[in-house]
C-alpha cells in the first residue's frame, strides 16, 4: 500500500497571551498514517481537537511538536519544516482542504473559482470549462449563477461552489473539515458519491462529519482523538 | 519516512535578499536587523501597527534609502548586486528597468502634467522602445487593463479620481514589465468598493505576470487575499514571519494575537 500522509508525535497547545497567558493543551502526541484510497473519520466531542488537527495536516495551524510528512509526487514533505513556498507548492498538487465556507474572492466568478485549481495544475482552459460546467450541474447549482462572483449567494451554494472547486480534480491527499454540514438530503448523496469517486482514484481522505449517517457510509476506518487528549 | 532530499523542483535563486537590514534616524530606530528572501512570483505582505517601521523598510529595500547597516542582495542576470555597494547610476537603472514601486499617494508616482497615455508611454521608451504608433497601441492595451477607458489617454490625471489614479499609477509601474513590485498601502485612502476592484486587479495581475512582490498593508484582509508570505512588525522589529494564513490563523507572539484579534473578520 502507498503511504501518503504520516502524522509523528503532534502535539497542540495555544498560548492565549492577552488572557493571562493562559495555555491551552489539546492534544498531545497524535501519531497515524494514511494510505492510498482510505477514508480515516476524526472523531470525539466538539472541542476535542478534530478541526485543530485537520488545519495542523494542512499547515495552516503550526503544532507545538510534531511532523507531518506527506506525499509530494516521489518525494515527501514535512509541512511543519517546509519553507512557506514549498507548502504552497503542495496545496497546489498534492493536498486540498475543504471546509463548509467558501472564501469568497471579490469579482471571481463561479466558473473561474471551479476551474482554477485545474489551471493551476496545467488543465487546457477547454477542458477545465468543461469538466467545472459538469460538477456544477452535478451538484445542482442553477446555471444562471454560473458566471455570477458568489459574494451573495446562500450559504449552502457558497458551499456547493467549494466542494465543486475540491471535486472537480481531486488532490491526492483530501482534507474534509464537515462538507457537508449545510446541505439538502440529495445534494449530501452527491458529496458521499464525490468521496467514493476520488478515492477509487486513490486519493487519501481524512474527514470530519457530524452526521452518523455519512460518517457510516464514508469511513473505511475511524481516529478517536478522545485517547490522545493532552493533560491540562 | 525519507525526508525528500531532492526537490521536486528545482529552487531558482531568491531573486532578493535582505540581511540584517537596520536603519536609524538619529537615535529612532526605523527599522531592526530584518532578514528574508523572497522567490520570483513570491508576494510577501508586511503588516504592523503605526510607526512599526514597514515604510521604512520598503524604502531601503526599494533602493531609495541607505540603510544605516545591513545588506541587500538582487539578482541581476544571474548575479547577486549588492544595491548599496554599486555607483548611484547604476542603482538609478536598475529601480527603472528591474523594479517598480506603487506609492500610497498616486501623485508620487505619477507626472500629474503628462497625460495618461504618456505616463505608461514614458516607461516603455525608458525601455528602449522608440516607435510612436507601438507605444501608443501599447499604452492603450494597459489603460484598458486597468479599467482606464480608451478615450481618457489624453487626459491628465489631475482629471481623475483617486481610484483611477492609483490604477494609472499601477499601469505606469507595471508596463515595462518588472521583476519585483514594491507597493506601499495601495489601496489606502481609496473607498470600499474601489478598493475591491484595485485588489482584484493586483491580484491577477501579479498572477498572469509571475512578478515577485512586497506589499506594505496594515489591512490584514487585504494581506489575506493579496500575500503568500506574512512579516509582523512592531517597533522596527519583525516579531512574527510566515505562511500568511498561517500567520493570521494560529497567530504565536502576542502583538500579533493582538492584531487578528482586533480584526476578526480578515
Ligand atoms: N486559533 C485558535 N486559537 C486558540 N484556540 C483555538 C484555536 N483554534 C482552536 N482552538 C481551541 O482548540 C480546541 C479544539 O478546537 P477544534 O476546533 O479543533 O475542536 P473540534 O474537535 O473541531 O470541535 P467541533 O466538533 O466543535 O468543531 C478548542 O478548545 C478551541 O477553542
Ligand atoms: N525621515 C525620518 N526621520 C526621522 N524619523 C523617521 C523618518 N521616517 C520614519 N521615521 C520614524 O521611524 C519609525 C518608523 O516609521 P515608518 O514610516 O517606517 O512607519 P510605518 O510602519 O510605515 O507607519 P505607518 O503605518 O504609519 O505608515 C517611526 O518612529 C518614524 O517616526
Ligand atoms: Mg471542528
Ligand atoms: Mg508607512
Amino acid at each position: 500500500m502507498t503511504t501518503m500522509l504520516k502524522a509523528e508525535g503532534l502535539t497542540k497547545q495555544f498560548v492565549l497571551h492577552h488572557q493571562d497567558s493562559v495555555t491551552l493543551p489539546v492534544f498531545a502526541e497524535v501519531s497515524f498514517s494514511v494510505d492510498q484510497s482510505e477514508a480515516v473519520i476524526l472523531h470525539g466531542p466538539s472541542g476535542v481537537g478534530k478541526s485543530t488537527l485537520l488545519r495542523i495536516l494542512y499547515g495552516n495551524y503550526r503544532p507545538s511538536k510534531g511532523h507531518v510528512h506527506i506525499r509530494h509526487g516521489q518525494d515527501f514533505i514535512d509541512i511543519v519544516t517546509a519553507t512557506p513556498r514549498r507548502v504552497l507548492e503542495a496545496r497546489r498538487k498534492s493536498i486540498g482542504f475543504v471546509s463548509q465556507f467558501l472564501r469568497v474572492i471579490p469579482r471571481v466568478k463561479t466558473i473561474e473559482i471551479v476551474k482554477d485549481p485545474m489551471l493551476a495544475r496545467g488543465v487546457s482552459d477547454a477542458e477545465a470549462t468543461h469538466r467545472a460546467r459538469d460538477m456544477l450541474a452535478r451538484l445542482n447549482l442553477p446555471e444562471r449563477l454560473w458566471t455570477l462572483a458568489p459574494s451573495t449567494f446562500s450559504g449552502g451554494e457558497q458551499q456547493r461552489v467549494n466542494i465543486a472547486r475540491s471535486f472537480v480534480d481531486p488532490s491526492p491527499i483530501l482534507l474534509l473539515d464537515e462538507p457537508t454540514a449545510s446541505l439538502d438530503a440529495a445534494n449530501r448523496d452527491v458529496v458521499v458519491e464525490l468521496i467514493a469517486e476520488a478515492r477509487q482514484r486513490g486519493s487519501a481522505i481524512i474527514g470530519i462529519f457530524h452526521d452518523e449517517a455519512v460518517r457510516d457510509r464514508v469511513a473505511t476506518r475511524r481516529l478517536d482523538l478522545t485517547t490522545y487528549k493532552a493533560a491540562a | 519516512m525519507r525526508e525528500s532530499s531532492t526537490p521536486v523542483i528545482a529552487d531558482p535563486d531568491p531573486i532578493l535578499i535582505a540581511k540584517n537590514v537596520t536603519k536609524h534616524y538619529g537615535e529612532r530606530i526605523g527599522c531592526e536587523d530584518v532578514s528574508f528572501s523572497l522567490w520570483p512570483g513570491e508576494v510577501l505582505g508586511i503588516v504592523g501597527e503605526s510607526g512599526s517601521g514597514k515604510s521604512t523598510l520598503l524604502r531601503c529595500l526599494a533602493g531609495i534609502d541607505r540603510p544605516t547597516s545591513g545588506e541587500i542582495l538582487f539578482r541581476h542576470e544571474g548575479e547577486p548586486i549588492s544595491l548599496f555597494n554599486i555607483p548611484e547610476p547604476t542603482r538609478r537603472k536598475l529601480m527603472r528597468t528591474e523594479w517598480g514601486i506603487v506609492h500610497q499617494n498616486p501623485r508620487d508616482g505619477l507626472r500629474m502634467d503628462v497625460s495618461a497615455g504618456g505616463n505608461v508611454g514614458e516607461r516603455l521608451m525608458d525601455r528602449g522602445d522608440r516607435h510612436y504608433g507601438k507605444i501608443r497601441r501599447s499604452a492603450m492595451e494597459w489603460l484598458t487593463r486597468v479599467e482606464i477607458n480608451e478615450d481618457r489617454i489624453d487626459d491628465r490625471p489631475r482629471q481623475f479620481s483617486g481610484g483611477m489614479q492609483q490604477r494609472l499609477q499601477i499601469a505606469r509601474v507595471l508596463v515595462p514589465e518588472p521583476r519585483l513590485v514594491f507597493m506601499d498601502e495601495p489601496t489606502g485612502g481609496l473607498d470600499v468598493s474601489v478598493q475591491a476592484r484595485l485588489l482584484d486587479l493586483l491580484r491577477v495581475l501579479v498572477r498572469d505576470l509571475g512578478i515577485a512582490a512586497v506589499i506594505v498593508t496594515h489591512d490584514l484582509a487585504v494581506a489575506r487575499l493579496l500575500t503568500d508570505r506574512l512579516m509582523v512588525m512592531k517597533g522596527g522589529y519583525v516579531v512574527e514571519e510566515g505562511l500568511t494564513d498561517q500567520v493570521l490563523d494560529d497567530p504565536h507572539h502576542a502583538y500579533t494575537q493582538l492584531l487578528t484579534s482586533a480584526v476578526l473578520a480578515a
